[in-house]
Order: C-alpha cells, then sequence, then structure tokens
C-alpha cells in the first residue's frame, strides 16, 4: 500500500511540477463553462440561497448542496476527454 | 490481490485507470470548489443577485410569438395606409410617398434641381435666354478634347446639347468660317433634334457638310461634331496634309484618346452618332496603324497589352510615317459621299 501511495505521490507531483494540472484544470474550466454547467449550477446555488436565507449562507452548505450535483452534471464528452489526457500523461510518466 | 505482479514503477492497469479516475475527481471536484466560492463570495458582498432582471420588466419585454407581428409585438406595415400633409403645399399625401414628394415640393435633394433644370432647359428652346452655363459648355466643347468628350457624353441625358452655347465652342476653333455657319446651323439645331424633313435641301446640305448630324435614337438629339479639316483636330477630319502629321504625331504623345481613330470611336464609346459619317474611315483601317494604335485593341497593334496610350503613342510614332502617305490617298472620299447619303432624304 506504502508503495502505491508512493507512487501516487510521485505521479501527483510529476503533473503539478510539469505544469500539466494546471492545463488540465484550465481545459475542464473552459469545456465546464462552454457546455453550460456552470450555469446550471448556478441556478442550483440560487435555490440552495433561497432555502437557507441570504443572509445565513455559508461556504460549507454551499459546497455540500452543490458538490454531489455538480459531478454527475459534467457531460460525458468532457469525462472522456479529460480521462484520455491523464491516461496519456500516465503513461508517458509512469515509466 | 495483484499487488505483488505490481512494480515499482506502478505498471498495473487498473492502479493506472484507478488513478486516472482520481486525478480527474481531484480536477473536477476543485471546479466546484471554485464555483462555490465564487458564488459565496458574491452572496456576502451583495452582488449575486443583480444579474437577474425583476419580474416586471421579464413580463413587459417578453419575446412575442404571434402571427403577423414581430418578436417586439410590432405590427410590419402599420403607417402604411396613413396619410401625411405636406406643409408646402398643402395637399393630403400617401406615407411612402411623402419623402419623395417633400423633396420635389421643397426644390431640396438629387433630382428635384436636375428635373427643374431640364424643365428650364427644354422651355427655352425657343427663346435664347441663358440656360446653366457652366453645364452647355462642357458639351459644347466636345469637339476638340477627349476629357470634355467624356463628360459631354455622361452630362448627355441631363443637359440639352442643342443650346445657345453651341456656337461659342465651335467659334474659337475653326475661325470666321465655322462661326458663320455654326450661326446660321444654330437655328437648326432645335428641329433636327426631331426630324430631317423640316429643313430645305440647301440647308440640309450646309448643314451636314460641317457638322456630323446623326440623330441619337435614345436622346433624339443632333451629334453636332464638326467634319470641317481642322488643323488642331485629327480624328474628325477627312483630309488632311503632310503638315498636320506632325500634328498628328504630337497627339499621339498625348494621353490617348480613341478620337484619333475614328473608326474605333464609334464602336470603343458606344456612341451611336459616330456611325454613318465614319463608315467610309473604316476602309483605311489596315492602312492607317498609327491612328488606329491608340487606346483600342486592333489585330495590327502587337504593343496593346498593359500600356495606356502613352506607351502606344511611341512605338506607333515610328509607323505613323508609314500611316501617312496612306491616308493622304483618301481624303477626299468622304466629302463627296456625305452629300449624296443625305440626299435621298430630300
Amino acid at each position: 500500500m506504502s508503495k502505491d501511495s508512493q507512487m501516487r505521490a510521485v505521479i501527483n507531483q510529476k503533473l503539478i511540477e510539469m505544469g500539466e494540472r494546471e492545463r488540465l484544470k484550465e481545459l475542464l474550466r473552459a469545456k465546464l463553462i462552454e457546455c453550460g454547467w456552470r450555469d446550471q449550477l448556478k441556478a442550483h446555488c440560487k435555490e440552495v440561497i433561497k432555502e437557507k436565507g441570504l443572509e445565513n449562507v455559508t461556504v460549507e452548505d454551499l459546497v455540500a448542496g452543490i458538490t454531489p450535483k455538480g459531478r454527475a452534471l459534467v457531460p460525458d464528452s468532457v469525462k472522456k476527454e479529460l480521462l484520455q489526457r491523464i491516461r496519456a500523461f500516465l503513461a508517458q510518466h509512469a515509466t | 490481490m495483484k499487488m505483488e505482479d505490481m512494480s515499482l514503477s506502478g505498471l498495473d492497469n487498473t492502479k493506472l485507470e484507478a488513478l486516472a479516475q482520481d486525478i480527474y475527481s481531484d480536477l473536477v471536484e476543485d471546479a466546484c470548489l471554485g464555483l462555490c466560492f465564487d458564488v459565496h463570495r458574491s452572496v456576502k458582498q451583495g452582488y449575486f443577485f443583480l444579474d437577474d432582471t425583476d419580474q416586471e420588466s421579464m413580463k413587459e419585454f417578453e419575446i412575442v410569438d404571434q402571427p403577423g407581428v414581430d418578436i417586439f409585438g410590432q405590427v410590419f406595415n402599420q403607417w402604411k395606409n396613413k396619410e401625411c400633409v405636406c406643409p408646402n403645399c398643402n395637399r393630403s399625401i400617401a406615407a411612402s410617398r411623402f419623402a419623395p414628394h417633400l423633396e420635389k415640393c421643397m426644390g431640396m435633394g438629387r433630382n428635384s434641381s436636375r428635373i427643374a433644370n431640364r424643365r428650364i432647359a427644354s422651355s427655352n428652346n425657343l427663346n435664347k435666354s441663358e440656360s446653366d452655363q457652366e453645364d452647355n459648355d462642357d458639351i459644347n466643347d466636345n469637339d476638340w478634347s477627349y476629357g470634355s468628350e467624356k463628360k459631354a457624353k455622361k452630362r448627355r441625358s441631363e443637359k440639352n446639347p442643342n443650346s445657345p452655347r453651341r456656337s461659342k465652342s465651335l467659334k474659337h476653333k475653326n475661325g470666321e468660317f465655322s462661326s458663320s455657319v455654326s450661326t446660321d446651323i444654330y437655328k437648326y439645331n432645335y428641329n433636327t433634334g426631331i426630324s430631317y424633313e423640316t429643313l430645305g435641301p440647301e440647308e440640309l446640305r450646309s448643314l451636314l457638310t460641317t457638322q456630323c448630324g446623326v440623330v441619337s435614337e435614345h436622346t433624339k438629339k443632333m451629334c453636332t461634331r464638326s467634319t470641317l479639316p481642322e488643323p488642331e483636330l485629327v480624328m474628325e477630319s477627312d483630309g488632311y496634309d503632310v503638315s498636320d502629321g506632325q500634328v498628328l504625331m504630337s497627339r499621339l504623345h498625348w494621353d490617348g484618346s480613341s478620337d484619333i481613330s475614328p473608326s474605333d470611336s464609334a464602336s470603343s464609346k458606344a456612341s451611336t452618332t459616330n456611325s454613318d459619317p465614319k463608315r467610309t474611315k473604316k476602309k483605311k483601317k489596315p492602312s492607317s496603324l498609327s491612328l488606329t494604335a491608340v487606346g483600342v485593341d486592333r489585330g495590327e497593334r502587337e504593343d496593346r497589352g498593359g500600356s495606356g496610350s502613352g506607351g502606344v503613342g511611341c512605338s506607333s510614332s515610328s509607323q505613323s510615317a508609314l500611316g501617312l502617305p496612306g491616308r493622304k490617298k483618301k481624303p477626299k472620299l468622304p466629302a463627296p459621299l456625305a452629300p449624296s447619303i443625305y440626299d435621298d432624304l430630300n
């Protein structure tokens, strides 16, 4: 197990050091905006806020209310493309 | 299970796949968190709901989807049948015709002045009152320069070429002879705009030996190009001397004018008035290389490509010496012919 986690750590570190993580993040953000995911989720936020009351909203409330829905709403095409890129990176650098 | 097979580098596919999935979900969660922080900040700062329109405005500007009406709810030609009262003449005019009517009524705008001028010119036909000076001058100067000839052609439809000014330009070119002729001709100009039948045979002959006389089908106006031999003018003259050759050559070097090529001017300028008297000149075409050289494409000219009249003039100047003797042979030809053609009219 520790080897596993060690390996993961190494790979993650490589991901960050090479700037690939940042690139992937930007790519994901752009794709999500483009497909309307962000607007959908924002509308959902409004509902949560109206529910909880404008003054009393905390970050935790929002996170708890938004994240599961957000994960589910990501389109398949975006998911596939991102996974493809990650696998490519791993294949290249996980020697 | 498979950990024993796992090498140090972790090449196991399932592991890699799991790793990829983990990385992916980390990224998605990052995106969600980013959004949450954004929203929370805007809520706390108070600008979260600002981009929403209130309900009232939403109802007011809602998209309309009815037939016969655009998406704003406006009818298409609602004002088409309404009538407006003209402030100038106090008549009631249909809305769609109101603007052009106003233009003419008040005398402002492009067309109204043109129409007014035309009316004045035609109404002044019988009295020698002065019409617009500038414009008729240009028309009258069509005999001696290429540039104003073009202008004259453009303006022909607007201005009356049979105007009193015509005699003025002929005067300074030909001296006494033509001026006396032109004053005689002057009173015929108006008539020949219509037909040749009203003129007597002598008048007709005197008119047509000095001027072209072809009546345009479009404008019903008579061409007043001079057919007299002129020292300055090359194209119109049917006969000329060797001394004119020098002038001819200087003419060629001048900016290319298809006037210089009489047979060509008819075709190139699309002017119907030039066709008849110039007909005889077309026979000369094979021999007169120099004159046909300028500006118009013909079979003889090799150096047509790209060069303007200047280049042509230079190249053909060498040929002009050849062309001249050839030309000399037939100076008299058109003159006896011209009366015979028009004799039929009598």
